[in-house]
């Protein structure tokens, strides 16, 4: 066989996101990707409908519709004026109606196109969407007991059978796994910030399914293409980074060991291995599965108005890629500082919200507040930024004190503590001025402190180092004037008046 | 007040009311017959006497407070078994669900309770309503009260039974392609089929989602009425219940229509096999006349399309429908050792589960919907159900007639085992009743007449139709034919 002399990627992704509504797609059950129910009891978010009893009929949840349409509206999609039901037949103990009701001819959301800057550089890639549907998930068979224990047969976990679940479908257009997974990241803060899920990867709200296969170009010139796999089920970015890396090394080796080429019938299905870092076969070939399509007769098709549409898209506000966008150029985040940021769309919306309060000139502090005692906090308890209860009006006094010089960065923390703390959040100028966090810019104060710190005898090597002109050395003598004067002393007056004091 | 079940409902629900029986002595009552002659007719699979008895002496002490009882306060009525019960077992007359209870009671039954009404027992049928004799029941068929050594038609063979027995005033059935309107037929009661989504579906065991609707089986038109009135109105439950209004029916039913116009498919006489049923419709036509409507042959070539549209949709629906009772969760499981796999616990478990007919219409479904067959199956027969739903909406808007007479069923009832070989004929006894459900629009089957079949009389009933949501008119001409008819002839005595 001739050798190979490029390799042409070619990567198109399938995302399921299940829908954080507060009750099943078709059900009155509730759904366990809301947290309110998460970690419920195996088979307690059940009821007739969930169950498949005879005579129970399903009825469409418009919610999870509304979710699907916000989705498609971010995706540039265009939704369906009328949405249609089928039902997938196939035999499985997750599945208790022995049928998924999905969307085989009519989804939701029809053809989008995205443009995102997901390529290395930072610049835009265009990638189309195929169409975005929604369907039922299936339950969990499990094969352990929960905790752990051994069985030597399955059990039936119908918690998750019913939630609803949006089923994202883009072309064939990603060229690298780095675009594919900027992409999967981009998608799950979308789908964050409009809040139609959580998106928790452990949990499995948003699973990725690539589809790879590669364009060989031969050292005659001419090309040949690799037969498709389908990685199932991956629900990190590191997992869609390594399958995607993994086939990519290997479709060419394997076309050149096997001579088989792309074509009806060669796509596999392929797992992830976490551990060895490898995609295993699942599937040889298209299994023929007929999954018998038809029209669900239960339900009627759902009719999308113009007013309808025009209610759910005044939702759809900013875009997260959008928003840091923003604030990199207006506020000067860098970009890690922008994905922390941007993370948890509640924080995202205090920091918009506190900034909208205090000020653009304000941006940067507001940023660090939130970035270093926001965040540090919010680990220690085990929650995000936003949910510590420190609200907006709060973070931009803070903010605003800081800036004007009243406090210093060790009173920042107090004054958080004190607004998640006390009843009803105690407004931080009446915190910082019960706890004497404001800064003493009494010159005559400070001057006092600096002159005592310089005289200290056990300081003398600093102020010695200091006059030979180095300047780290200054560092001691602020520290000796931070603690006689109990933090009051504003650190940048000090310097000043250190170095000018040494000069005289 | 001692009954000999005579009473219609509307008699019995007065009677109560007004203190001249109780509601305990006419549900003891029912439920005494029901030993008696249900027995034997194997038209009940299950008595809720205790229960029915308690809710009975509840409506007594209700009235006798001086308390509102309502429409149907204390009449003894017979659900069809694939209709779902809070208590009790819904058994759909398959050894799938022969032990099968309910958490859940259907809207119907829900709605019938609140008008007061008490459920004394589930009726026999055809398993899982697939039938048109009532001989595919796994407990065993139901018999025809006029001739036992026959069939009473089906699938709602138990309710037509049952009140064609005078066992109860009143049962409900339901109706995929003529379930209740030819088993009416062959006992010589009146039964309704709704339009589509006038009757929430919410508790009915699904056969074929987009034709099934429940409807009652009664002894009048004037009942049917009452108790489509009891039944009808908008579920969220169901997302193709139509959001309206329950009916009111009851109070027109007794007006005559003036200039009733009243349509008769050109040629259908020809497709009527059977001399004495011919004669029946004939005479039916003509009693139309006499009650001074006018007749206007239509062109309505939609018996024999329908039929071939009918059993390609329903088969399919129902292999889809069915395929819930896997033995996984409820029902029947085989017990098949873990190393067989799950696929024959599958196998074993609805093989064993499922009756022949059952089996058949899963089988023929399947095949229907697969890959490669389904434009040629299942498309067609989608596209041939538009052009027949067309042809009836020409018959009601372009000729304005206001309702469309045709047979019920091809022939009286045939005897028990006589088709049971032949499934063809058997699927054409609903020669004349699918197009309703194909459709969606109204149908009534009111008995017309008697034929005599080996010395037995046996009733043979007439089928009125009507355009979707005109139950009102339906139920007026059917009352007008009914009138002018006279019928009074009953099942013999002494069963």
């Amino acid at each position: 066989m001739p050798d190979i002399a490029s390799v042409r990627p070619i990567i198109g992704l399938e995302i399921h996101v299940e829908l954080a509504t507060r009750r099943k797609l078709f059900a009155d059950a509730p759904n366990p990707a809301h947290d309110e129910f998460d970690n419920a009891d195996p088979n307690t978010l059940t009821d007739a409908v969930v169950l498949a009893l005879p005579g129970a009929l399903p009825v469409i949840n418009r919610s999870a519709i509304e979710h699907s349409m916000r989705v498609g509206m971010a995706l540039g999609c265009q939704i369906a004026s009328v949405s249609r039901w089928d039902r997938k037949n196939y035999f499985y103990p997750d599945l208790p109606k022995g049928y998924q009701i999905s969307q085989y001819a009519d989804p939701v959301c029809g053809p989008g196109i995205t443009n995102w800057p997901i390529n290395a550089d930072g610049s835009n890639h265009t990638v189309r969407i195929e169409r975005a549907h929604l369907e039922e998930d299936a339950g969990k068979l499990l094969h352990e007991l929960p905790g752990g224990g051994k069985i030597d047969f399955s059990i039936v976990d119908l918690n998750r059978a019913g939630t609803p679940l949006l089923e994202i479908v883009t072309a064939p257009d990603f060229q690298s796994a780095e675009q594919v997974v900027n992409f999967a990241r981009f998608l799950r803060n979308v789908c964050r910030h409009l809040r139609v899920s959580h998106c928790t990867m452990q949990k499995g709200h948003i699973r990725f399914e690539p589809n790879i296969n590669c364009e060989l170009t031969l050292a005659d010139g001419s090309t040949v293409r690799t037969p498709i796999t389908e990685v199932k089920n991956l629900n990190s970015f590191r997992a869609v980074q390594g399958a995607i890396e993994y086939e990519l090394r290997e479709q060419p080796k394997r076309w050149a060991e096997t001579g088989i080429a792309f074509a009806p019938g060669t796509k596999t299905t392929r797992g992830w291995n976490d551990n060895s870092m490898q995609t295993t076969l699942q599937r040889e070939k298209e299994e023929a599965n007929d999954y018998r399509y038809f029209p669900d007769p239960d339900l009627l098709a759902i009719e999308i108005d113009a007013e309808w549409q025009e209610r759910v898209r005044a939702t759809v506000k900013e875009l997260p890629h959008v928003r840091t966008g923003r604030w990199a150029s207006s506020y000067k985040l860098d970009d890690r500082e922008c994905e922390t940021l941007i993370d948890d769309p509640d924080t995202a919306d205090l920091f918009d919200t506190a900034i909208n309060i205090v000020g653009n000139n304000h941006a940067k502090t507001v940023a660090n507040l939130l970035l270093q005692t926001g965040m540090k906090l919010a680990k220690e308890r085990g929650t995000t930024a936003a949910a510590l209860g420190v609200s907006a009006e709060h973070i931009a006094a803070i903010a605003q004190m800081r800036d004007a010089g009243d406090i210093g960065s060790g009173a920042i923390e107090p004054l958080f503590l004190a607004s998640i703390e006390s009843e009803r959040g105690e407004e931080p100028r009446a915190a910082a001025e019960r706890q004497g966090l404001i800064q003493v810019r009494d010159e005559g104060a400070l001057r006092a402190w600096c002159r005592s710190a310089i005289d200290d005898p056990a300081n003398a090597p600093s102020v010695a180092d200091l006059r030979a002109g180095k300047q780290q050395a200054i560092g001691r003598l602020i520290g000796a004037i931070m603690k006689s004067s109990a933090g009051k002393a504003d650190a940048k007056a000090a310097r000043e008046m250190i170095l000018e004091m040494l000069a005289e | 007040m001692k009954t000999d079940g005579s009473m219609t409902m509307a008699q019995a629900a007065g009677a109560v009311a007004s203190g001249r029986t109780d509601a305990e002595g006419l549900v003891a009552e029912a439920l005494d017959r029901t030993r008696a002659i249900g027995s034997y007719l194997n038209c009940v699979l299950q008595l809720l006497d205790e229960d029915a008895l308690a809710r009975a002496r509840a409506v007594d002490q209700k009235r006798n407070a001086g308390e509102p009882i309502g429409p149907l306060g204390g009449v003894p009525i017979i659900l069809k078994d694939n209709i779902v019960l809070d208590r009790g077992r819904t058994t759909c007359a398959s050894k799938m669900l022969e032990r099968y209870e309910s958490p859940f009671s259907a809207t119907v039954a829900k709605k019938l309770e609140a008008a007061g009404a008490i459920v004394i027992a589930k009726a026999n049928l055809d398993e899982f309503a697939m039938g048109s004799s009532g001989e595919n029941s796994a407990f065993g068929p139901a018999r025809n009260p006029w001739d036992p050594t026959r069939v009473p038609g089906g699938s709602s063979s138990g309710s037509a039974v049952s009140v064609a027995a005078r066992i109860v005033p009143g049962a409900l059935g339901s109706d995929t392609g003529g379930s209740i309107r030819q088993p009416a037929s062959h006992c010589g009661v009146v039964g309704l089929k709704p339009t589509y989504g006038r009757v929430s579906r919410y508790g009915l065991v699904a056969f074929a989602s987009s034709l099934d609707q429940i409807g009652p089986i009664t002894r009048t038109v004037e009942d049917a009425a009452i108790m489509l009135d009891a039944i009808s109105g908008h579920d969220p439950h169901d997302s193709t219940s139509l959001n309206l209004s329950p009916t009111s029916c009851a109070q027109t039913v007794s007006r005559p229509i003036e200039g009733l116009r009243v349509a008769v498919p050109a040629g259908v006489i020809d497709e009527i096999a059977h001399n004495g049923v011919r004669t029946v419709y004939q005479d039916a036509i003509n009693a139309c006349r006499s009650a001074g409507a006018e007749i206007v042959e239509v062109a309505l070539p939609v018996f024999k399309s329908g039929i071939a549209a009918y059993y390609l949709i329903c088969a399919a629906e129902a292999s889809s429908n069915l395929a819930r009772f896997d033995g996984v969760r409820y029902g029947s499981r085989a017990s098949v050792a873990p190393s067989q796999g799950l696929e024959a616990m599958y196998k074993e478990s609805r093989s064993s589960g499922f009756g022949p007919e059952v089996q058949r219409r899963i089988m023929l479904g399947t095949h229907v919907l697969s890959s490669g067959y389904y434009d040629a199956y299942y498309l067609t027969a989608a596209r041939a159900r538009r052009l027949i739903k067309e042809a009836f909406d020409a018959v009601f808007r372009s000729h304005g007639c206001h309702v469309l007479l045709t047979p019920a069923a091809p022939e009286p009832a045939f005897r028990i085992g006589e088709k049971s070989d032949d499934p063809l004929t058997m699927y054409l006894e609903d020669l004349f009743t699918v197009p309703a459900n194909l459709a969606g629009v109204p149908a009534i089957t009111v008995p017309a007449g008697v034929v005599i079949e080996g010395g037995v009389a046996l009733p043979v009933g007439v089928q009125f139709h009507a355009a979707a949501l005109q139950e009102d008119t339906l139920l007026r001409a059917a009352r007008m034919f009914e009138r002018e008819v006279g019928f009074d002839a009953q099942p013999p005595a002494g069963l």
